[in-house]
């Protein structure tokens, strides 16, 4: 465990303007260029949840296919769990799940896990055993037959995530994982991040839901223009110093008027917010959705 | 728990079993993609020939048509399936993001680029396989019926004796389903593997699936014009060194597809020669070779 | 790969090398595919000059057996249509993408050399002038296109007896045709008959009736295969015809006479299933 998941030393990485990687030959004829991630440095240590964010073109989805050995660094260097980004055993401890994944829609959910699951070198009782356990951790095992072509988004990204760690691997690396996924199944792979977590997997995510990395990261870096611009634990990174909040559940009126008279007499101290706190229209549509489910149980 | 700590094992450089899992994935893509209605087509087209209107032919040339027909469609359709197949795989891999999830595991670029070779080379091997023998089929059920009919006829003639009988009957045999004509079927067979991985070189660097095709039938095309370009524009274009010189190049560049036409001789009953089958089959191994050293050259730094 | 030689560089240079190590290998074995007939010739300059483009495509695309068979069932159209210009001219398009097949030479001399003389003969309309230059066109261009035919395929049974057809039926010339046959035994893959065949013409070409006789006066005595009834009658006739004496006349009379006899012969060992011998 000493060694961290992902060490992402001084990247740069640059490229021909037009279509990046799409022409070998063009390299160096055109003479234009884009920085796409500019010195880079960031590391995610084993078993923690890493959220990078920024908008979209800030270099996020660069940076992850150079981790992943899709793309060669101009300059600088990748290494995951000590190896070489580039080195194919470094993706032994990989595991990645692109954003809108389109796995191949002719095969089913279990064809897709034994698919991706023999690529790792799995093999017999121990990749069916496997693929049961995935299904059944990703809540797919009513349509392990189902052919990927009539899976929703929701439930591709929920496969996406299973094939992501059949070999166990120590690091997932997840592109905008809930992207186009409706709140529940939004929520479903906010847990199932979680629940990797509790198990010690490293897991390296990309988003630009700030919600979302919010609820589930222990680090963030913010990225933008292919900087780095702020990095840090999320608690750091979030709260405001000055500042102090509690909610207090069945308090009379009385006492809401003497804690006001009270913050008055202190000089300096002022109430900027005050009212019943809301819930987010995300937790009122889970509590609904949750309810008709159980309805319909 | 995870055991990444302790993971770091050696990687062959080529797994094999990695190597067909692409494989047989390839084959599934393509079986279940429904390439394979194309040999329903063929079936149709085969049975086909049997109802021409051969009225004016003899019952060999009757026999020798259908062959011909059925082989040179069989071959068509072969090397037309290696490009469109081939042409569907990487591009559209890329495309829909698949190739990301597969270089994301522990799977080298050449395993997947020999995985997806050789599951279309088996799919072309089955089609050609199944294509071969709704031919022998088709060409024993007529072959039956015009021996029968021919022999009536011969009888019948007072002039004629037995052994002149067995003469002509051997005639309609030699154009009947023989084994030798199995060597057509692997002609097209190692012309359809040197497209096949042409295909694969082109979708290397090609952007679309469809610029893929129509460059690989740019070539192939090419690839055939081998001869006339030694016969009018090396030999015969006296004096024009730009011509002489294009032409050397192209020839140099592009694989002499004519040489795989063998199949035509031996439809149309050529002797076989073994040494020079065997000299196709080093020669296709060669392009194979070649053809796949540049495309992992080209695929190994690709970015995606 | 980011040295100082640039990776599209070296790609080519591979091609070039495998290029110049391949050529010659190819050469050689295109060379030894032409001689065995495995792979068809190149069609010479004017041939590529006559041909269409769909012809050219089908050179090209590797498909010149479909192409040239598409040319032949064009042919049969033409021939329906009695346009003989054009039916000569798909088969001749056929023969360039094949000139090794021996069926395209075959129905080009059958369908120029007896088909189209045979339709001038029911031309009632034609003056007589013209019917004669247009027959002695049509037959003499039927022989040399199978002289073109046995260029290519020079071990051809089938090229010459169709051109023997034409000698015998539109030209009616029996020598032609005995040539013809005579030509066609000199070959490694004479049918029997073709020895018959030659004789029987021969017997018709005049000053040649003695070899003739001769000729199938030994195939009389090589055995009793031989003894069929037009072979029998030649002789017969022969034997008349050139004076033969008596004592040297083969034993056979009439074959009709010997069809007699064996039909008694037949009836008289009739057997029933179950072996049972009919005593009449």
């Amino acid at each position: 465990m000493s060694k961290p998941a992902v060490e992402v030393k001084n990247l740069t990485k640059v490229f021909n303007t037009g279509n990046p990687g799409a022409n070998v030959f063009k390299k160096g004829i055109t003479g234009s260029y884009v920085v796409a991630v500019d010195n880079l440095s960031f590391k995610v240590e084993a078993g923690e949840v890493y959220g990078l964010i920024g908008p979209n073109g800030s270099g996020k989805s660069t940076t992850m296919k150079v981790v992943l050995g899709l793309m060669a660094p101009t300059d600088g260097s990748a290494k995951v769990f000590g190896l070489d980004a580039g080195d194919v055993r470094a993706r032994n401890d990989i595991g990645y799940l692109p954003e809108n994944p389109y796995f191949y829609r002719h095969l089913s959910g279990e064809e897709t896990l034994k698919f991706y699951g023999k690529l790792c070198g799995l093999k017999g009782k121990v990749l069916k055993d496997r693929i049961d356990e995935l299904l059944d951790m990703v809540d797919l095992e009513g349509a392990r037959t189902r052919r990927l072509a009539g899976y929703s988004k929701g439930m591709l990204q929920r496969i996406g995530l299973a094939q992501a760690i059949i070999q166990r691997p120590g690091l997932v690396i997840l592109d905008e994982p809930t992207a186009g996924v409706d709140p529940v199944g939004s929520r479903q792979i906010r847990d199932l991040i979680l629940q990797l977590k509790e198990e010690g997997i490293s897991v390296f995510l990309c988003s630009h839901l700030l919600e979302q990395v919010q609820e589930v990261c222990d680090n963030v870096g913010i990225i933008f223009k292919g900087r780095m611009r702020r990095e840090g634990p999320l608690e750091e990174l979030v709260s405001i110093e000055n500042r102090y909040s509690f909610v207090l559940e069945n308090a009379s009126p009385k006492l809401i008027k003497e804690i006001e008279t009270l913050v008055e007499k202190e000089k300096g101290v002022t109430i900027t917010e005050k009212g019943n706190p809301r819930t987010t229209l995300e937790r009122l549509f889970l509590k609904i959705a949750g309810s008709k489910d159980q309805d319909e149980v | 728990m995870t055991t990444f700590t302790e993971t770091k094992v050696k990687i062959p450089v080529l797994s094999l079993s990695r190597v067909w899992t692409i494989a047989a994935g390839t084959m599934t893509q393509l079986v279940r993609m429904k390439t394979f209605y194309f040999l329903l087509i063929f079936a149709v087209l085969v049975a086909g020939v049997g109802y021409l209107d051969f009225r004016l032919a003899t019952a060999a040339s009757q026999l020798e048509t259908i062959k011909k027909i059925s082989f040179g469609t069989m071959d068509l359709f072969a090397w037309l399936y290696a490009i469109v197949a081939t042409a569907l795989l990487i591009p559209r891999d890329l495309e829909d993001r698949t190739l990301y999830t597969i270089l994301s595991k522990p799977v080298r670029r050449v395993e997947y680029l020999v995985g997806k070779l050789l599951g279309v080379l088996i799919l072309i091997g089955l089609s050609l396989g199944l294509m071969f023998c709704l031919c022998m089929v088709m060409l024993a059920i007529k072959h039956g019926d015009l021996v029968s009919s021919e022999l009536i006829k011969l009888s019948s003639d007072p002039n004629i004796t037995q052994v002149e009988i067995e003469e002509q009957i051997a005639l309609i045999n030699e154009q009947g389903p023989r084994k030798e004509l199995g060597v057509a079927a692997l002609a097209s067979f190692l012309k359809s593997s040197v497209v096949a991985a042409m295909t694969i070189l082109i979708s290397t660097f090609a952007s679309s699936s469809l610029f893929t095709i129509i460059t690989s039938i740019f070539f192939f095309l090419i690839g055939h014009a081998h001869g006339m370009m030694t016969d009018y524009w090396l030999h015969k274009t006296e004096g024009n060194l730009v011509i002489r010189l294009a032409t050397k190049v192209m020839k140099l560049l592009i694989p002499d597809f004519q040489l795989y036409s063998f199949s035509e001789g031996v439809v149309t009953g050529a002797t076989i020669v073994p040494a020079v089958v065997w000299s196709m089959g080093f020669l296709t191994a060669g392009y194979l070779f070649i053809f796949l050293l540049i495309s992992l050259m080209i695929f190994m730094y690709k970015e995606f | 790969m980011n040295g100082t030689f640039p990776k599209w560089l070296k790609i080519v240079l591979i091609f070039f090398v495998f290029g110049l190590v391949r050529s010659p290998f190819e050469s050689s074995l295109r060379k030894q595919m032409q001689e065995t007939r495995m792979l068809l010739p190149t069609p010479g300059h004017s041939a590529m000059a006559q041909m269409g483009q769909s012809a050219l495509m089908g050179l090209l695309g590797g498909v010149r057996t479909l192409v040239a068979t598409g040319y032949l069932f064009d042919s049969y159209r033409h021939f329906d249509n009695d346009d003989w210009d054009a039916n000569r001219k798909s088969l001749l398009l056929a023969t360039y993408l094949e000139p090794t097949v021996e069926s395209h030479w075959v129905d080009l001399v059958w369908h120029r050399g007896i088909n189209a003389p045979a339709w001038l003969e029911t031309r009632s309309t034609l003056p007589e002038i013209e019917k004669r230059i247009l027959y002695h066109e049509y037959t003499r261009d039927a022989i040399e296109l199978g002289e073109a035919g046995l260029k290519n395929l020079p071990d051809s049974v089938e090229i010459r007896k169709q051109m023997s057809e034409v000698y015998k039926e539109k030209i009616k010339d029996p020598c032609g045709t005995a040539r013809m046959y005579k030509e066609i035994l000199e070959l490694k893959n004479a049918p029997m008959y073709a020895s018959r065949f030659y004789g029987y013409y021969l017997a018709d070409c005049p000053g040649r009736e003695r070899d003739a006789y001769e000729h199938l006066v030994n195939l009389y005595w090589e055995g009793k295969q031989n003894h069929l009834p037009t072979l029998l009658k030649k002789i017969l006739t022969l034997q008349e015809e050139l004076d033969i004496p008596m004592p040297l006349w083969i034993p056979e009379k009439d074959p009709d006479a010997r069809k007699a006899v064996n039909r008694r012969f037949e009836k008289r060992n009739r057997i029933l299933p179950g072996g049972i011998r009919l005593p009449w």
